[in-house]
C-alpha cells in the first residue's frame, strides 16, 4: 500500500516532467534543424550581423535592415535646418546598400570598399535602368555569393517579407547617384555628423514602392569573424543560460511569504470560527471562504479599489506612507487572499471532525484553551494542516489574476512565473514560455511527491493515536507531538 | 468557553495580524533597497527612470534604452511596462507611478492629460506608424480592399480592444468607413451583427500579432512595426491612411516625476540620436 502511494505519484510526475521536457525540445528542434542544414555555403553569425560565403574572398559585416525611413527635418552641426528628403539609415560610411523597390533590388557597391574582381564580362545588371550602370562587372560567382549573403542576412533580420521571397532582379551600381525608373537614390550621404543615409527622391508613389533597405560592409573574409549560432545541445545550453530566472525567485519568495501568512492566519481563523456563536460563524465562514469562489480578477479588482489611490482609504494609506499597489507586498497580499480559503477550509474541517470529548477531558485535567489548541488540536489535525498548507502554497504559486491586477508585471519585483509565462507568450517569446511551463510542472511534481511522501510517513506514526479508544488518545497525542517523527527515527537512523 | 478566553483569543489574532503586517512592511522596505536595477515601481526613484510605453514599442525601446545607458552610465531604467496605451493611462490614474509615458495615440495621451497624469508642456510627437492587416507567413490571402475582411475566409479576426488598445481604435475607425463598426472614434461603438461574431478582441496589439502568428486568427489589425518584431507574420494589406486618424506616438513626462529632467533628456535622445534612429527604423518606426 505504502509502495503504491509513493510510487504512483512519482510515476505520474515523471511522465509529466518527461512530457514537459519533450515539449521544450520540440520547440527548440526547428532552430536546431535550421542550423543543421549547414550544407549551404553560407555561414551566418548568431547575432545576424555578419556572414561569409564559402570560396568568396569577401564577407559581409555590420548588417542592418531599415524597415522604415524618415522625413524628419534635421538640425545640422552649424545650427541650420535641413530636410534632405526621404531617407533610410545605413550601417556605416561606404556601406554596401540594397534598396528594395517594387520592381528591383538596387545594390550600391561603393568602389572604395568593394575589392571585387574585375572581369571583362559586363553582364552585371539584369534590370532595365534609365541610366547606364557604371558598376564594375561582377563575375557570376560574385553575384551568386553577394545575393546569397544579402538574402541570408536579410532573412535572419526579419521573417516578414524577405529579400528572398520577393524574388526581384538585382541591379548593381557603384555610382553615388543612381536613377532607376522614377526613383533616384543618393547613396552614402552624411546628413548628421557620423551617420550615413541613403536619400531617396521621386514621386510619392515611387517612394511608397520602396519596402526596406539592407546595408552592410564588405571586408576581406579573413578579417571577418563569423560565429555561427550553436546547434544541438549547445543551443539548449545557450538558451538556458540566456533565460531571465528572476520570475522563479519572485514566485518562490512571494508564495513562501504568502504561505507564512496563510499558515498563521488560516489556523487562527479556523480556531476562531470554532468558538464563536452560530450566526456570526456563518458570516465569518463565508467571508473567509469567498475568495476561493470568486474569480481572482474580482479579488484583484476589490484589492485595487481598496488599496489604490482612487478611493479615500487608498489615498489615506498613501498619505501615511503605505503604498501597496504595484509593489511586491501587493503580490504577497494577492497570493495570501486567494490561498487563504484553502488552508482555512481544510483546517476547519479537520478541527470540526475532532472528538469534542477529548477537549472536555483535557479541560477536566486543567488544560487551558491555548494548550489544548497547541498540544491537542494541532497534532491531531496535523495531516490536514499539512495538506491545507501544500494546497494553499500551490494556489499561491499559481496566482495570476489578482496579482496582475494589484501587483502588475514588474520584472524582478512582482513578475511571477505565471505572469512571465503570459507576457512571454504574448510577446512572441514562445520558447521562454515553454521553459516556464516546464519549470512549473517540475515544481508541482516535487510538491505533490513531497505531500505523498510526508502523508505516508505522518500517517504511520499517527495511526496508533487515531485508532485508540476515546480515553487513550488524551495523553498520547501530546506525547507523539513531543516525540516528533524525526526524533523517533533518530535511534535507528544514526 | 468563557468570555475572557474568547477575548484573549481575539486579542492574539489581532496581535498576530499586527506583527505580520509589520514584518510585511519591513520586508517590503528591505526588498526595495536590496533590489539592484529593478527599483521599487511605486514611487519614482531618483536616477531610475520608469517608463510606461505602448505595447508596440516592446522590442525597439529596450534597445534604445540600452544604447542610452551605454552613453549615460549614471542613468538607470526600471522595468519598462509595455501594455495597451489605454491600460497604461488607467494604471497611472489608479496610482501607478512612472516618469515617462509613451502612447500609441493622441487620444490616449489626451486622456492622460485630462487625468492630470502628465506634464502637458513636455508632450512631444515621437513616431509615426502605419496600420496593416497581418496574416500568418505564407497564408497568401489576397486582400485588395478593406471590404475584403468580410469574406468568409476569415473566420476569426483579431482586433485590439478599441477602448484600451490604440491599434484597435484605428482599426475600428477604418472599419467604420465601410459600416462594420458603429462609432467613428473607434472606441465607443460596436461591430455590425454578422461581423461581431468573427472579431476576437485582444488586450494589446502584441496579443493580436501573436494570435495571427499562432494561426488562431486568420488575420489581425496591427502596425507595420509589429510585422518586424513578431516572427511569422506578414502584411496582407496596408490599410489606407485616410480611413483612420493619423498614427502618432506622443511622449510626455509624468506628473510628480522626480526624474523629470532625466526623462526629458531621454525623450530628446530618442528623437535626435542617429544611433537611436537606426533602431527605430529597423523596427519600422518613422521618427517625427
Amino acid at each position: 500500500m505504502t509502495g503504491y502511494r509513493i510510487g504512483h505519484p512519482f510515476r505520474f510526475g515523471f511522465a509529466l516532467a518527461f512530457l514537459a521536457s519533450a515539449l521544450l525540445c520540440a520547440m527548440l528542434l526547428p532552430k536546431v534543424a535550421a542550423a543543421a542544414g549547414a550544407d549551404s555555403p553560407l555561414t551566418l553569425a548568431a547575432d545576424g550581423s555578419s556572414a561569409s560565403y564559402q570560396g568568396w574572398d569577401l564577407a559581409a559585416t555590420g548588417f542592418m535592415r531599415a524597415n522604415s525611413g524618415t522625413h524628419k527635418v534635421t538640425t545640422l552641426a552649424d545650427g541650420k535646418q535641413a530636410n534632405p528628403g526621404y531617407r533610410y539609415p545605413v550601417s556605416a560610411k561606404g556601406a554596401l546598400c540594397a534598396v528594395v523597390s517594387g520592381t528591383a533590388v538596387i545594390v550600391y557597391l561603393p568602389a572604395a570598399s568593394a575589392q571585387l574582381s574585375r572581369t571583362s564580362d559586363g553582364a552585371t545588371h539584369s534590370g532595365k535602368a534609365d541610366q547606364k550602370p557604371s558598376a564594375k562587372a561582377l563575375s557570376d560567382f560574385e553575384q551568386t555569393a553577394l545575393k546569397a549573403t544579402l538574402e541570408g542576412l536579410d532573412g535572419a533580420a526579419s521573417s516578414a517579407t524577405s529579400l528572398q521571397s520577393l524574388g526581384l532582379p538585382f541591379v548593381f551600381t557603384d555610382a553615388q547617384r543612381f536613377r532607376y525608373h522614377g526613383l533616384t537614390c543618393l547613396f552614402d550621404q552624411q546628413v548628421e555628423a557620423g551617420s550615413y543615409y541613403v536619400v531617396l527622391k521621386g514621386s510619392a508613389s515611387d517612394l511608397e514602392q520602396v519596402q526596406f533597405v539592407d546595408s552592410c560592409l564588405l571586408e576581406p573574409a579573413a578579417q571577418v569573424q563569423v560565429a555561427p549560432a550553436p546547434t544541438g545541445p549547445a543551443a539548449l545550453g545557450a538558451f538556458l543560460s540566456s533565460v531571465d530566472l528572476r520570475p522563479l525567485w519572485v514566485s518562490l519568495r512571494t508564495s513562501l511569504a504568502a504561505l507564512v501568512l496563510i499558515f498563521v492566519l488560516g489556523l487562527l481563523a479556523a480556531k476562531l470560527t470554532l468558538r464563536v456563536r452560530h450566526r456570526l460563524r456563518a458570516v465569518l465562514d463565508s467571508l473567509f471562504t469567498i475568495p476561493m469562489v470568486l474569480p481572482p480578477t474580482v479579488c484583484g479588482f476589490l484589492l485595487l479599489v481598496v488599496f489604490g489611490n482612487s478611493t479615500p482609504f487608498g489615498r489615506w494609506l498613501e498619505v501615511h506612507g503605505i503604498e501597496l499597489v504595484f509593489t511586491w507586498p501587493a503580490a504577497v497580499l494577492a497570493a495570501t487572499v486567494v490561498g487563504f480559503p484553502l488552508m482555512f477550509r481544510t483546517v476547519r474541517g479537520a478541527f470540526e471532525s475532532l472528538d469534542a470529548n477529548l477537549f472536555a477531558a483535557a479541560r477536566t485535567l486543567g488544560w487551558g484553551e491555548w494548550r489544548i489548541f497547541l498540544r491537542l488540536m494541532l497534532p491531531l489535525a496535523w495531516p490536514s494542516i499539512a495538506a491545507g498548507t501544500v494546497l494553499a502554497f500551490a494556489r499561491a504559486l499559481g496566482e495570476f489574476g489578482a496579482t496582475l491586477f494589484v501587483a502588475g508585471n514588474y520584472a524582478g519585483v512582482t513578475q511571477t512565473i505565471p505572469i512571465a509565462l503570459y507576457y512571454d507568450w504574448m510577446g512572441g517569446d514562445s520558447l521562454t514560455a515553454v521553459f516556464w511551463v516546464v519549470v512549473i510542472i517540475l515544481i508541482s511534481f516535487v510538491v505533490i511527491a513531497l505531500i505523498n511522501w510526508y502523508a505516508s510517513h505522518s500517517q504511520k506514526w499517527m495511526r496508533p493515536a487515531l485508532s485508540g479508544s476515546d480515553l487513550l488518545p488524551l495523553k498520547k497525542p501530546a506525547q507523539t507531538l513531543a516525540a516528533s517523527p524525526i526524533k523517533k527515527q533518530a535511534p535507528d537512523g544514526h | 468557553m468563557s468570555k475572557s478566553m474568547r477575548r484573549s483569543a481575539f486579542g492574539i489574532v489581532l496581535a498576530a495580524l499586527l506583527a505580520f503586517s509589520l514584518c510585511f512592511l519591513s520586508a517590503c522596505g528591505s526588498s526595495s533597497s536590496s533590489s539592484d536595477n529593478a527599483a521599487t515601481p511605486t514611487s519614482t526613484t531618483p536616477g531610475t527612470i520608469q517608463i510606461f510605453a505602448a505595447n508596440s514599442l516592446q522590442k525597439a525601446l529596450p534597445l534604445v534604452q540600452a544604447l542610452y545607458t551605454q552613453q549615460h552610465p549614471d542613468v538607470k531604467f526600471a522595468d519598462t511596462q509595455f501594455k495597451g496605451s489605454g491600460d497604461l493611462v488607467s494604471e497611472l490614474q489608479g496610482g501607478a507611478k512612472a516618469d515617462l509615458l509613451i502612447c500609441a495615440s493622441e487620444s490616449s495621451m489626451d486622456t492622460a492629460n485630462t487625468n492630470g497624469s502628465i506634464e502637458a508642456n513636455t508632450r512631444k510627437d515621437m513616431f509615426t506608424n502605419d496600420l496593416v492587416i497581418a496574416e500568418k507567413t505564407g497564408a497568401g490571402y489576397k486582400i485588395n480592399s478593406l471590404k475584403d475582411v468580410e469574406s468568409a475566409k476569415y473566420a476569426k479576426i483579431a482586433i485590439g480592444q478599441g477602448a484600451a488598445v490604440p491599434a484597435g481604435a484605428y482599426a475600428n475607425q477604418a472599419l467604420n468607413t465601410i459600416g462594420l463598426y458603429s462609432a467613428a472614434d473607434g472606441k465607443t461603438g460596436s461591430y455590425s451583427a454578422d461581423f461581431a461574431s468573427k472579431v476576437v478582441q485582444d488586450s494589446s496589439v502584441g496579443n493580436v500579432a501573436q494570435h495571427v502568428q499562432s494561426g488562431d486568427c486568420q488575420i489581425g489589425f496591427v502596425y507595420t512595426s509589429d510585422i518586424y518584431r513578431y516572427p511569422g507574420i506578414q502584411v496582407a494589406y496596408k490599410v489606407p491612411a485616410n480611413t483612420h486618424k493619423a498614427i502618432v506616438y506622443p511622449g510626455a513626462v509624468c506628473t510628480g516625476s522626480v526624474n523629470a529632467q532625466a526623462s526629458q533628456d531621454f525623450l530628446n535622445f530618442c528623437l535626435t540620436n542617429a544611433q537611436a534612429q537606426k533602431i527605430w527604423s529597423e523596427y519600422g518606426f518613422a521618427v517625427k
